[in-house]
């Protein structure tokens, strides 16, 4: 994992995307880390032809913002729930509500698989100052001493309603239970949001190829309302 | 026709569809005779998608007519239209620049199914054209009334009467609520998989395929045709949605009858029947339409 930050300020909001490429190389769809109107970071995991080139590249292309963001301004209880290196789009709407002296409204649950996984490690202790952070692993070593398991687990330890809505960002599996879970302890599903990653190559919905169902992941996404996609058969793929 | 082709190409480039080396293209043409009204061999997808071109640079492009685009074909650009039109700045410029002459089929071809989607009569057209032996009768949109100023206005009552002709003579396949009967886990993704070698010869046939892929090349930025049949069309670095053949060739099913249905309205399928006529391995999309979903 490493992050790159930009001069350009961030036109866009959390949640967003933007195609960032290396000249001769190619693009990839990336979310925007920092929150509107900050300086533009991207925490990007170097895991494809694109990404791995773009560490220590000269120049790197961008263009976007792209794609639905997190309607944090309509609700008053947020329950953001990230999984794994699912987290920059979350790191980016603290700034926000940050930014709008709004935190009051967020609780933070995050998993990963190891202590060592955690991304934001020093980040994550600076919010905890004065915002409602639950970090989980799903496999502790000696030194951890916060709680083990799987992150639908930490649910029940939110304080806020379960009107609350909840942004829910990671890898499928973990996305599909706990989108379970959370009906199970009675949030609607209306009030469920997804951030779902697809293979996006043009970011206006044009090119074909980020469906999820009848919509174009990087044009009706990628924060799709639950009860919107619940019915697609390909949504945790 | 002679004198409207005269006077269409004097503000346009003028293309249509010419007999060579035993082949129906399309090419610049200067006289009306020299138009077949045979169809292209190919979709005339290319006027306004090309194979493959740099998205770095978008010239201001030329105004074209292109003559003897048959029904089926131009339908599929009103269908992409509705996806496509307005966002992809390439397909916009150029089919905002282009006329199309429509000819309608007099005759039924031999496996086309348009008359499922509504017959060889658009709705849609720049100038349709209809020939009745060696007249020639020709709906025109507003657009391009200025051509026809000098010409008699006839009712609608002969391009209805011929369409009611030309729609008794092709059987109409039971397309309505297709998106409601499709399933999911229907056997017929799997055999149609058993005999496809994923060429993607369905794509790139047909009229209403607008997929592309984006990729880097030296200096350039490149679009090109894609094809959902290929494993790479889903594939990233977070893993491939579609993994096996059956469940890519159900997409593209899929995409036609269910989810374009769904999001525009419309089935993104004009009943050309260039997908089949092309298919290496004989996969027919008319038994997407006429398999019996119930029993499964």
């Amino acid at each position: 994992m490493y992050s790159i930050e930009f001069k350009t300020k961030n036109k866009g909001k959390a949640g967003q995307f933007y195609m960032l490429s290396v000249p001769g190389v190619g693009e990839a769809p990336i979310s925007v880390a920092s929150g509107s109107g900050r300086r533009l970071v991207f925490t990007i995991r170097s895991i494809g032809t694109v990404t791995a080139r773009m560490k220590g590249s000269k120049s790197v292309g961008l263009r976007g913002p792209y794609g639905t963001y997190w309607p944090w301004k309509d609700n008053d209880e947020i329950v953001a729930v990230a999984g794994g290196i699912g987290v920059p789009p979350i790191r980016s709407l603290i700034e926000e509500m940050e930014d709008s002296k709004m935190t009051e409204r967020l609780e933070v649950l995050y998993g990963a698989r190891s202590p060592s996984d955690i991304v934001y490690k020093n980040q994550f202790k600076e919010w905890k100052k004065d915002l409602d952070i639950h970090i989980t692993v799903d496999k502790g070593d000696s030194e951890w001493k916060g709680s083990v398991g799987f992150v639908p687990s930490l649910l029940k330890d939110s304080h806020f309603s379960k009107n609350a809505a909840l942004f829910v960002i990671g890898p499928p599996l973990m996305m599909m239970n706990t989108v379970k879970e959370a009906l199970k302890l009675g949030y609607k599903d209306d009030r469920i949001f997804l951030s779902l990653e697809r293979r996006m190559e043009c970011g206006i919905g044009v090119c074909g190829h980020c469906n999820v169902g009848q919509y174009y992941a990087c044009e009706s996404g990628p924060i799709f309302n639950y009860s919107t996609v619940k019915g697609e058969q390909e949504l945790f793929l | 026709m002679k004198e409207v082709f005269a006077a269409i190409s004097k503000d346009f480039e003028t293309f249509g569809t010419i007999e060579k080396e035993g082949e129906v293209i399309f090419d610049k043409v200067n006289d009306f005779e020299h138009i077949s009204e045979k169809r292209s061999r190919y979709a005339p997808k290319e006027f306004l998608i090309k194979r493959n071109e740099n998205v770095l640079l978008l010239e201001e492009q030329t105004r074209r007519a292109v003559f003897g685009v048959k029904s089926c074909d131009l339908k599929g650009f009103y269908q992409m239209d509705k996806q496509i039109l307005g966002k992809d700045p390439f397909y916009t410029e150029r089919r905002e620049k282009t006329l199309f002459v429509n000819f309608v089929c007099n005759e039924p071809c031999d496996g086309g199914f348009c008359t499922s989607f509504g017959g060889p009569i658009l709705d849609q057209y720049d100038l349709q054209v209809l020939r009745d032996g060696k007249d020639y009768h020709i709906m025109v949109s507003d657009k391009f009334k200025e051509y026809f100023n000098d010409y008699r206005e006839e009712g609608d009552s002969f391009f209805s009467r011929f369409s009611e002709s030309f729609n008794s003579k092709m059987d109409v396949l039971p397309v309505d609520g297709l998106e409601g009967r499709m399933k999911w886990n229907s056997g017929l993704w799997k055999e149609f998989a058993s005999r496809c070698i994923s060429c993607g010869a369905c794509n790139f046939s047909c009229p209403t395929c607008y997929c592309f892929d984006l990729y880097d090349d030296e200096n350039e930025r490149k679009r090109e045709w894609d094809s959902c049949i290929l494993s790479g069309f889903t594939s990233s670095s977070a893993g491939n949605v579609r993994k096996d053949l059956d469940e890519r060739l159900r997409q593209r099913f899929y995409h036609k009858y269910v989810y374009f249905k769904k999001s525009k309205g419309e089935y993104l399928c004009t009943g050309c029947n260039r997908c089949v006529e092309d298919c290496p391995v004989g996969i027919d999309i008319k038994e997407v339409i006429t398999h019996d979903y119930s029993i499964e």
